[in-house]
């Protein structure tokens, strides 16, 4: 890996150099007055980040460094809401899909990072590939930032996530007082990297520690943050969901689930989706569309049985998937805590709490 | 270009025989040559319809035709029904795990059918009449609602003849002409002078059929590792994606869709 410095004014230049190939998605702040309901000492930040097409911005200077998380899951650039995955069974030539140009997303973070390999393990399967998915992660060049804040509902460092990636990405940007580190972490980046090279100075050492520095004040104010939600540690979250199974927590938190969706919808790593038929001009198509275990039909089968009936089965289900079977199956929680279940819940279904609740109810029983 | 993982050939409907009222089986001629392993499912579509996961009835050696036995229960199992011979569906997989015939070899095989379920067995039990002479004896125990529930109508008497093979057939409820067995398929499993600590014991029916004759299997003496169990569950994509078919830490359609019960005592709820 590389690492460079990037001044500010550059920037315009960096995003110039990444249009020449790619449609570039950029970060844009969107102010909100809402305050997270917390009792940290911290004044956190209540602003939000959306993803916008740079070459559609009316103002160019409203591309932002986005300080934590956007709004959207990283996945919604890999797998679309509903597409077509494949047409068969037609004397019409084979259309091979056309995404148009590759993109590049900035402002990624590294809980988004961490959700990548989840999907990476469902639809890149060896062997099994998901062909639309394997083509959009190959030619999508990933632009991720340290995070120098973050939000209320943030908890990835309770899982061992730090809040600025080390791997995972083609680009990185670490900001410092006047400008940014640029790590480059592959040959995507490279070639960037390649046509600015006037505008790069190698590293300091000055500047790498400076970047230490922030990184650490960082990790130090979000765990301070992060100890009155008392999140289990993320050893011990496969054994608290199992002997969870029968815990009053799931029929407590359903009751002001409304199905939604939101939850499975905004979680970077939730992959389920349902394939489904369609017939179009003349063409047989198979669909593909997101799909969420919090729905009621999600495992019902043909005659009419579900072994998710009730909500409360479905909101544990969820805990099962992320928390079982992902550990038994990959070896980490299908979890990034980026908090975004947590922010769109407009049942203010908490999972910090969830969590912490199986937790205290199997080691501290007399809580 | 890359294989699409979701993209199906075409199966002609070449026979259709009805089994029951509700029961039909199709026999499908693919485009090209199609191999499953005995146990396994594929996805049937009604091309720009709908698709649903199946597992063949037919003899796995034979490459070329393969019948699928479909109970009418839901939307598109109607549709099925509906369908003609000479119409084309659209055929993905085979996908998931069959039976284990290797570990079967030299035991005693008792198959236990409910319903429609035996419709996966019958292939099952085609692989083991081919190499009958690897089994020390297949015993089958099938149980229907009533006599007119009964698929396989003319098979079934003969697979009894058949040597090495002792076969029972059970109704939950008989009918005047009803000359077999009556009551549920659990009272026919005593008594049948076999060795159960090696026993394999197969398993196929309706999800509270199976829960029942596997607590009957259990009490028997029958190991839990020699039970296998076939888990209905909701597959939409058989490719270990879509995620509609967990089972504990498991997929069925990866991993399943068959499973011993040892595989399955830990996790709850497997039977709803």
């Amino acid at each position: 890996m590389e690492t460079y410095f990037l001044n500010n004014e550059d920037i315009p230049k960096f995003y110039g150099a990444i249009t020449e190939v790619y449609d570039l998605y950029v970060p844009v702040k969107i102010e909100s007055s809402v305050a997270p309901a917390c009792q940290s000492s911290f004044r956190l930040p209540t602003a939000d980040y959306l993803l916008k097409n740079y070459a559609l911005l009316d103002k160019k200077e409203n591309a932002v460094f986005n300080d934590y998380r956007c709004v959207e899951p990283t996945r919604v650039f890999f797998t679309y809401f509903k597409e077509e995955v494949c047409s068969y069974f037609t004397d019409k030539a084979a259309q091979e899909q056309v995404d148009g140009r590759p993109k590049a997303i900035c402002g990624v973070k590294n809980c988004d990072i961490f959700a990548l390999r989840i999907q990476d393990y469902v639809f890149l399967n060896a062997g099994e590939e998901d062909p639309l998915y394997a083509r959009r992660r190959q030619n999508t060049l990933v632009i991720s930032g340290d995070c120098p804040s973050f939000k209320e509902t943030c908890f990835c460092q309770a899982f061992d996530i730090p809040a600025y990636p080390a791997q995972g990405f083609d680009l990185n940007l670490s900001p410092l007082t006047h400008g940014y580190l640029l790590d480059v972490d592959s040959d995507k980046g490279r070639a960037i990297v390649k046509s600015l090279k006037d505008k790069l100075s190698p590293a300091t050492f000055g500047q790498l520690s400076g970047r230490s520095a922030k990184r650490e004040s960082v990790r130090m104010r979000l765990d301070e943050h992060l100890i009155q939600h008392k999140i289990p540690k993320k050893e011990a979250l496969q054994d608290i969901v199992l002997s969870g199974y029968a815990s009053p927590v799931w029929q407590e938190q359903m009751r002001t689930c409304v199905e939604c969706g939101g939850c499975v919808f905004m979680c970077d790593t939730c992959h389920c989706f349902l394939l489904s038929e369609e017939h179009e001009n003349g063409l047989n198509k198979k669909m593909r569309t997101w799909d969420g275990c919090l729905f009621k039909d999600f495992t019902r089968v043909a005659g009419g049985a579900n072994p998710l009936k009730m909500r409360y089965m479905r909101l544990r289900n969820r805990y099962l998937k992320k928390f079982d079977f992902f550990i038994s199956n990959l070896g980490f929680q299908a979890c990034c805590g980026c908090g975004r279940c947590i922010e769109v819940c407009p049942g203010k279904i908490d999972i910090r709490y969830i969590l912490r609740r199986l937790y205290e109810e199997k080691y501290l029983p007399a809580h | 270009m890359k294989k699409n993982i979701y993209q199906p050939i075409k199966a002609r409907i070449e026979q259709v025989i009805p089994e029951t009222s509700l029961i039909k089986t199709f026999v499908l001629k693919p485009e090209s040559e199609f191999s499953f392993t005995t146990g396994q499912f594929v996805e049937l579509s009604i091309p720009g319809v709908g698709e649903a996961p199946f597992t063949p009835s037919s003899d796995p050696a034979i490459k070329e035709r393969i019948e699928v036995t479909i109970m009418k229960a839901g939307r598109i199992t109607g549709l099925l029904h509906e369908m003609q011979v000479g119409d084309t569906l659209g055929l993905r997989g085979p996908y998931g795990k069959g039976y284990p015939l290797d570990k079967f070899k030299g035991k005693d095989i008792l198959i236990v059918g409910g319903g429609v379920g035996l419709a996966p067995l019958r292939s099952l039990l085609f692989s083991l009449f081919s190499r009958i002479q690897d089994y020390k004896s297949v015993i089958l125990r099938y149980g229907a609602r009533t006599p007119n529930d009964i698929v396989y109508k003319e098979a079934l008497p003969q697979w009894g003849t058949k040597d090495k093979v002792n076969a029972l057939v059970t109704v939950d409820v008989g009918s005047p002409e009803w000359q077999g067995n009556v009551g549920l398929v659990t009272t026919v499993l005593a008594d049948l002078g076999i060795d159960a600590p090696s026993v394999q014991a197969i398993v196929c029916g309706p999800p509270i059929m199976m829960k029942f004759v596997n607590l009957k299997l259990l009490d028997i003496g029958i190991k839990p590792e020699n039970i296998y169990l076939s888990m209905e569950k909701s597959m939409s994509c058989g490719l270990g994606k879509c995620g509609h078919c967990r089972v504990g830490k498991y997929y069925a359609c990866k991993d399943g869709p068959v499973f011993t019960y040892e595989q399955l005592k830990d996790i709850h709820d497997i039977w709803d």
